[in-house]
């Protein structure tokens, strides 16, 4: 299945409208500015951000495309395009394949719930079955390390424990076409080590990962192609050896 | 995992391309009524956790309030317990259904944000879990009728599966309020104080305690009052009556309307309300 695996997305221009905030006292921002995307007024006057502009990728199976930019650049409102929360404004995605996004570990988890029914819930949000989770609950279980605290609700656990308890459940799933927003190892020394092992599993089985980040030797150890975000401007995607030259123009 | 290969369109295609993407969103959520059951269930029981009860807190306050009200009224109003406490226990309990159901859908989509802004799950499926989780509180309040029914020697005359007609009207045009209040609750943040006091007034306006012999049957509070041809849908039949032929045509009609009404709306904002959040 993973040979046709493919994200197409053409001329994709997605604006925000920023509702419930005083346009007049915005109008004189209107110039455009290094951190964030650009802002504008619509005619309606309602305040419009416009976080991504003629954004142009085709990525085939096998490609691990990274996304560099300054924090606002549009690296996250792209991939939650791809993602298919946000719909384009102008320009079309198509994505081929099964879509795994971990954007948000904490997404579902309810603290007040205990360690198992949160895996359910998250399990059941990224798409398993009822059935399909109870068959995973084990692996999931024992990845997790934090035994019988499985039983008892999130919110006794430390920060640590719900990271590894949020890790766990979010990459149980298999998916064709991986979105990430920074690498996410998360947790204590081993934790991290076993969570990079099972990030990388994870981005092999996958036809596409896309992912986001800062860090320009860790965007060099997992990816094969660069893309740059400039104010919801994108570079056209270029081969990772390229990096250095990508960052200095 | 669902092996079907998964396939994402959006883009702006065209006034045909959103309606399709409007159905679409309403066909997967009904493909995947498993994932608002869970949802709704886990809200039922994450609402409870801890406490002795349970769920069968919302059992037990209904029933104070069935009795209190039912008590009260009958002697305020001089009509016997026997005719008074089953159509006081029927109007709160789906009263309480109805409103439910709407005053929640102002929380549909605010409180589903974080999963709406980094999932392409279908929209519809946040209105099914709010219907689903007031359906589960139905259930808890209908052992309150039940008892009632049987105490009272209705169960003999009630027609069940005409209740059950009538409970299906009334969800389905509770539910194109729900959804609407969901849509305008995300963008205007006025909403759900709005639809408070709507609700409110409208609950005093419609025969949930009062009986509507005392007003006559043909005034325009009854006849245009929606809340009364639900409630009326599903009240007369348990209490061994037959709905006017005027309540099951004003309820379709309105179901139509409403829908048509709803569905419009949702393919005009669907790409939207993910950003009025």
């Amino acid at each position: 299945m993973s040979h046709q695996v493919s994200i197409s997305v053409s001329d994709l221009s997605i604006r925000f409208p920023v509702y419930g905030v005083d346009a007049k006292s915005l109008k004189k921002s209107l110039a455009r500015v290094t951190v964030g995307g650009r802002l504008g007024l619509t005619l309606a006057g309602a305040t419009e951000v416009t976080a991504l502009s003629n954004v142009n990728v085709e990525l085939r199976a096998g490609d691990r495309l990274g996304l560099i930019g300054h924090n606002g650049s549009g690296k996250t409102t792209l991939l939650r395009a791809l993602s298919g929360a946000y719909e384009p404004d102008e320009g079309m995605i198509d994505v081929h394949g099964h879509i795994a996004a971990l954007l948000d570990l904490g997404l579902g988890i309810d603290p007040s719930a205990t360690g198992y029914d949160n895996i359910r819930l998250r399990g059941r949000i990224a798409g398993l079955s009822a059935k399909g989770i109870e068959s995973r609950m084990d692996e999931i279980a024992e990845f997790t390390g934090l035994g019988p605290f499985l039983a008892m609700p999130v919110k006794t656990y430390s920060a640590g424990m719900q990271a590894r308890l949020a890790f766990a459940a979010a990459t149980a799933v298999e998916a064709d076409v991986l979105l990430m927003d920074e690498w996410i190892a998360v947790g204590d020394a081993d934790f991290q080590k076993l969570a990079h092992k099972r990030l990388l599993n994870l981005v092999e089985r996958a036809g596409i990962l896309v992912l986001a980040s800062h860090d320009l030797d860790l965007l060099r150890l997992y990816c094969n192609k660069v893309m740059r975000l400039e104010g919801g401007v994108a570079s056209p995607v270029t081969d990772i050896r390229k990096l250095a030259e990508l960052m200095a123009a | 995992m669902d092996t079907a290969t998964h396939m994402l369109r959006t883009g702006r295609r065209g006034a045909l391309f959103e309606v399709n993407m409007a159905l679409r969103d309403v066909r997967s959520s009904v493909q995947r009524l498993g994932l608002a059951w869970s949802l709704a269930s886990h809200d039922v029981v994450s609402r409870y956790r801890g406490s002795i009860l349970g769920p069968f807190w919302i059992t037990l306050s209904m029933g104070l309030m069935v009795a209190g009200m039912g008590f009260l009224y009958a002697r305020l109003f001089e009509i016997s317990l026997h005719d008074f406490i089953p159509f006081v226990a029927t109007g709160i309990v789906f009263f309480g259904a109805i409103s439910g159901i709407i005053n929640e859908g102002c929380d549909t989509f605010v409180h589903a944000a974080g999963m709406l802004s980094q999932t392409s799950l279908p929209m519809f499926t946040f209105l099914w879990r709010t219907v689903l989780r007031n359906l589960i509180n139905l259930a808890h309040n209908f052992v309150i009728i039940l008892g009632v029914l049987i105490y009272f020697g209705y169960w003999r005359s009630m027609n069940l599966p005409v209740a059950v007609l009538g409970l299906g009207l009334l969800v389905v045009n509770s539910a194109w309020v729900s959804m609407l209040a969901a849509i305008a609750s995300a963008r205007f943040r006025d909403v759900p104080q709005i639809v408070v006091s709507v609700m409110q007034f409208a609950m005093f306006m419609t025969p949930v305690f009062w009986v509507p012999g005392r007003l006559g049957r043909a005034h325009a509070i009854l006849v245009f009052n929606p809340f009364y041809h639900m409630l009326e849908a599903v009240r007369a039949p348990l209490l061994g009556a037959q709905p006017d032929a005027h309540t099951y045509s004003f309820l379709a009609l309105m179901a139509v309307v409403g829908w048509a009404l709803t569905f419009t709306i949702f393919t005009r904002t669907r790409r939207r309300i993910v950003h009025y959040l």
